[in-house]
């Protein structure tokens, strides 16, 4: 009785994880340029179609990461540059093209790859006993990979000087440019910073769902909820948001279908859109 | 007898296009009935993006919502007279739930943006899975086969001719709303919503109007596919459609009526000349749709302006109509401000400010800067939330009302910097000001009502000859000319109360003297009562009949100009002595 209890609490906090480390990069954009990067999801399917890259030709796994990191920094330099930056003044309108941006990245995946799923491997095989429950290894150094960046990159946010000069650009980018800080710059680097994050996290998640070009629209949904309801600019949001998403999704469609979990995360959205539109924790 | 040209070129047009399957062929004439559907949808997209400002991203789902409905009704009911009944219930259906859906997410203001569109987004592709896994009625992946036509309208013209007329009343029925109030307001909301809103206008309810009218085109187009196609498949309600619409509706160019009409049709036969020659088409098209919005917002409706332009000749205005004449103020109206606190995060801005009036006068509010004079017309609009106290106006409790319903009971407001819609015409801000007070929600159907007009805006005209250009575009208009048109538009209104945030504000001499003689002849005349907020004492010593000074958020003092003057407490903020 104790372990199947144990390997439940390990699912919710592996779908936390996962929900996590996929919205992270949106959070970054969003909650720090307030850019919604509609191509969110299809950088996460980038970043899963590297991975598959790396496993077809042979190379270890582990390749994959400065591969996805190098594919997304490009991609999220010249979008930041050409799309986004001539926008920051038109909220709106960075939604529409981000938007036109994700079909083209989904079309232009579909012309490569073809429509059809692709399975990966999963690098580290075989299972951990944990606390008497047996759990897929691979899963549990998700959840550790997910912990540490997050970590990592609250610390350094919050001690480093250019992560004190970025929430400088966060506070008042008018005061922060006239203060010496180049504020471009730094507008630049924390997108690219975004698209580098869903990249990896699309390796991560890669050999856990299937591969295709129409994936990327699953994360997009999930990640922009996670926010709404955690909050945008706090780690605290972004944790939050994922667990009472992942939690609501995984408890719901365990219990009927997948069409019932996602039903349910969407009510959960508008009624968090009714009471609390500034999502749990507001900044 | 005489015809409008108007009614020569649509009969024109009908002719047109009823005489087009003769010289295309059977196979296009197909092609073309199908693309006239998914035009009839984005016509919707139009309304949406092109005309009200927030972009739907999921309207497959009243598509596909719609053409499962009236494929289910054509299988079940093949060939009765129910069906007169069943396939406009399956387009007027969708239409509903849009408009319920609308009044659902925007509820909250302001949630208009990107909220809006990751909703019908994320629905859409919740019916597409319903569509999928909900077999016994759906017929799941496969979809619905075998559908029949629509009874005596089955050979390739008859679908053709049902497509084109369907396509047709849909075209003239969003040009009806777009001639209407209605039409004028979501042009206006889309550019400045809070103005719209304080002119007493549930513009949540206008958004979602226009939401379930998107919902109802969308639905036409599905319940004449299902009989038309004779299949429909999940497809139809997911993203691929919903996506297909956006592009159409922009790269034909939202923001005109027949724009995304054009862009359906076009890009329709494009496609299905280049689909299979050329395997980047889509890549392509979303290289070309994301160019259309970065640099050609108007699309391919905005190339032909300006031939059209060159040919349309000047059209007399017609005849002004009487408006509806608002009730004069019998009494004056009476405001009482009672112990109110507005805390915003850490900062008190209002600390139990107390104050009443009841006179229809001319009353200054002044008042060192972060005084709380702009925070007090923000409380008397219902824009800033209350943490404690009462506002009262005539018995009604204000703190507990929403905006709109607040300029509904009688107070206008004119803001510091003069809030107009930039490319709206003049003759449609004052257009909106009269329809303000006076219009009921049905009367926002009528076109006629953009020929209202009043005494008042005939005195107004007279007074500021620039407010008769009446095509001329607010962005056209100096800063000063903004001013004026700004309090005309208060004005007009007719308020009970009426709250003028430094009308004077960037004017030269001779514009303040205007207006100041306009507010006092506004005064005399309505018998309302006025509440000027003001830095320039000179002003206010010319101006005021009352004068109350905030500080810190509280009331220092109240009284005449003279007394003001002589309070000490009053000299000692404005000159820095000790507290």
């Amino acid at each position: 009785m104790g372990s199947v209890f144990v390997a439940q609490a390990l699912n919710a906090l592996f779908g936390i994880a996962a929900l996590a480390i996929v919205a992270l990069g949106l959070a970054v954009t969003l909650g720090l340029l307030g850019v919604l990067n509609l191509a969110h999801g299809e950088v996460v399917m980038i970043g899963a179609y590297c991975a598959y890259v790396v496993q077809a030709q042979g190379l270890p796994y582990v390749a994959a990461i400065p591969l996805a990191i190098a594919v997304c920094a490009v991609l999220g330099w010249t979008v930041e540059r050409w799309l986004v930056r001539p926008l920051y003044q038109r909220p709106f309108d960075t939604l529409i093209v981000t938007w036109g941006l994700s079909l083209l990245l989904r079309k232009c995946a579909e012309a490569m790859f073809g429509l059809g799923y692709k399975s990966l491997n999963e690098p580290v095989s075989g299972t951990l006993e944990v606390l008497g429950a047996t759990y897929p290894r691979y899963r549990l150094l998700l959840v550790l990979v997910a912990v540490v960046v997050l970590t990592a990159l609250v610390f350094w946010y919050r001690t480093s000087r250019t992560g004190t000069r970025i929430q400088a650009m966060v506070g008042n980018p008018e005061l922060a440019s006239a203060m010496g800080i180049p504020v471009s710059r730094y507008a630049s680097a924390t997108f690219v910073a975004g698209t580098c994050l869903a990249g990896l996290a699309g390796v991560l998640i890669a050999p856990l769902v299937p591969v295709q070009p129409f994936m990327g629209l699953d994360h997009i949904l999930m990640s922009f909820f996670v926010l709404v309801v955690g909050g945008l600019g706090s780690v605290a949001g972004l944790v939050t948001g994922s667990t009472v998403i992942g939690g609501a999704n995984s408890v719901v469609s365990a219990l009927s279908d997948s069409t019932g979990g996602y039903f349910c995360v969407l009510a959960l959205a508008i009624l968090f859109l009714w009471l609390k539109p500034r999502g749990l924790h507001a900044r | 007898m005489r015809v409008s040209r108007g009614a020569v070129r649509a009969a024109l047009a009908i002719v047109a296009l009823a005489a087009l399957p003769f010289a295309i062929g059977d196979f296009w004439a197909y092609q073309l009935g199908l693309f006239y559907l998914y035009a009839i949808a984005a016509l919707g997209v139009g309304v949406c993006w092109g005309r009200t400002g927030f972009l739907p991203l999921g309207q497959g789902l009243f598509f596909g919502l719609a053409a499962y409905g009236s494929g289910l009704a054509l299988i079940a009911f093949d060939g009765s007279p129910w069906l007169l009944v069943l396939v406009p219930l399956a387009a007027i259906v969708p239409g509903l739930l849009a408009f319920a859906l609308g009044l659902l997410v925007f509820r909250r203001r302001g949630e208009s943006g990107p909220y809006f569109s990751m909703i019908t987004l994320a629905l859409s592709l919740l019916a597409y899975q319903l569509a999928n896994n909900w077999e016994s009625v759906t017929g799941g992946f496969n979809g619905l086969k075998g559908i029949p036509g629509l009874p005596g309208l089955d050979s390739y013209t008859a679908a053709y001719d049902v497509a084109a007329t369907a396509l047709a009343g849909s075209a003239l029925m969003v040009a009806w709303l777009y001639r209407a109030p209605l039409g004028v307001l979501w042009s206006a909301l889309a550019l400045n919503e809070r103005r719209v809103v304080l002119f007493g206008f549930d513009t949540n309810r206008l958004k979602a109007v226009a939401f379930g009218v998107s919902g109802l085109l969308a639905g036409i187009g599905g319940a004449l596919y299902a009989p038309q196609q004779g299949l429909v498949t999940p497809q139809l309600c997911g993203f691929a459609l919903s996506a297909d619409l956006v592009i159409w509706a922009a790269v034909g160019g939202r923001a005109r009526l027949l724009g995304p009409a054009l862009g359906a049709i076009a890009i329709g036969v494009l496609a299905s000349e280049l689909r299979d020659r050329f395997p980047y088409w889509e890549i392509a098209l979303a290289i070309v749709f994301i160019l259309v919005v970065l640099f050609f917002p108007e699309g391919l409706a905005g190339m032909f302006t300006p031939i059209a332009r060159r040919f349309r000749r000047p059209v007399p205005s017609p005849a002004p109509i009487a408006a509806p004449a608002r009730p004069e103020v019998a009494q004056p109206s009476r405001l009482e401000i009672d112990g109110v606190d507005v805390k915003v995060g850490e900062v008190t801005i209002l600390d139990r400010l107390t104050l009443a009036l009841d006179r229809s006068a001319i009353h200054c509010v002044i008042g060192p800067n972060g005084a709380g004079k702009t925070s007090t017309f923000n409380v008397l609009t219902g824009e800033l939330p209350v943490q404690a106290g009462a506002v009262r106006f005539d018995g009604y409790a204000l703190e507990r009302l929403p905006a709109h319903r607040i300029a509904r009971l009688g107070i206008g407001r004119k803001f510091q910097i003069p809030s107009v819609f930039p490319q709206l015409a003049i003759a449609d801000h004052l257009a909106i000001a009269l329809w303000s007070a006076r219009a009921r929600p049905l009367e926002l159907l009528k076109p006629s009502l953009r020929r209202w007009s009043t005494p008042l805006l005939d005195a107004l005209r007279e007074r500021y000859p620039f407010l008769r250009h009446d095509a001329r575009p607010a962005a056209a208009l100096s800063h000063g000319e903004r001013q004026i048109l700004e309090l005309a538009m208060a004005l007009l209104g007719e308020p009970r109360l009426l709250l003028l945030d430094e009308p004077c504000a960037g004017l030269s001499p001779q514009e303040t003297a205007a207006v100041i003689d306009v507010i006092r002849w506004a005064s005399a005349r309505r018998r309302a009562t006025i509440v000027v907020i003001e830095h320039d004492m000179a002003l206010v010593r010319h101006l005021a009949e009352h004068v109350f000074v905030l500080h810190n958020g509280r009331l220092l003092a109240e009284g005449s100009v003279a007394a003001i003057q002589a309070d000490p407490a009053v000299q000692a903020i404005y000159v820095g002595a000790e507290k």
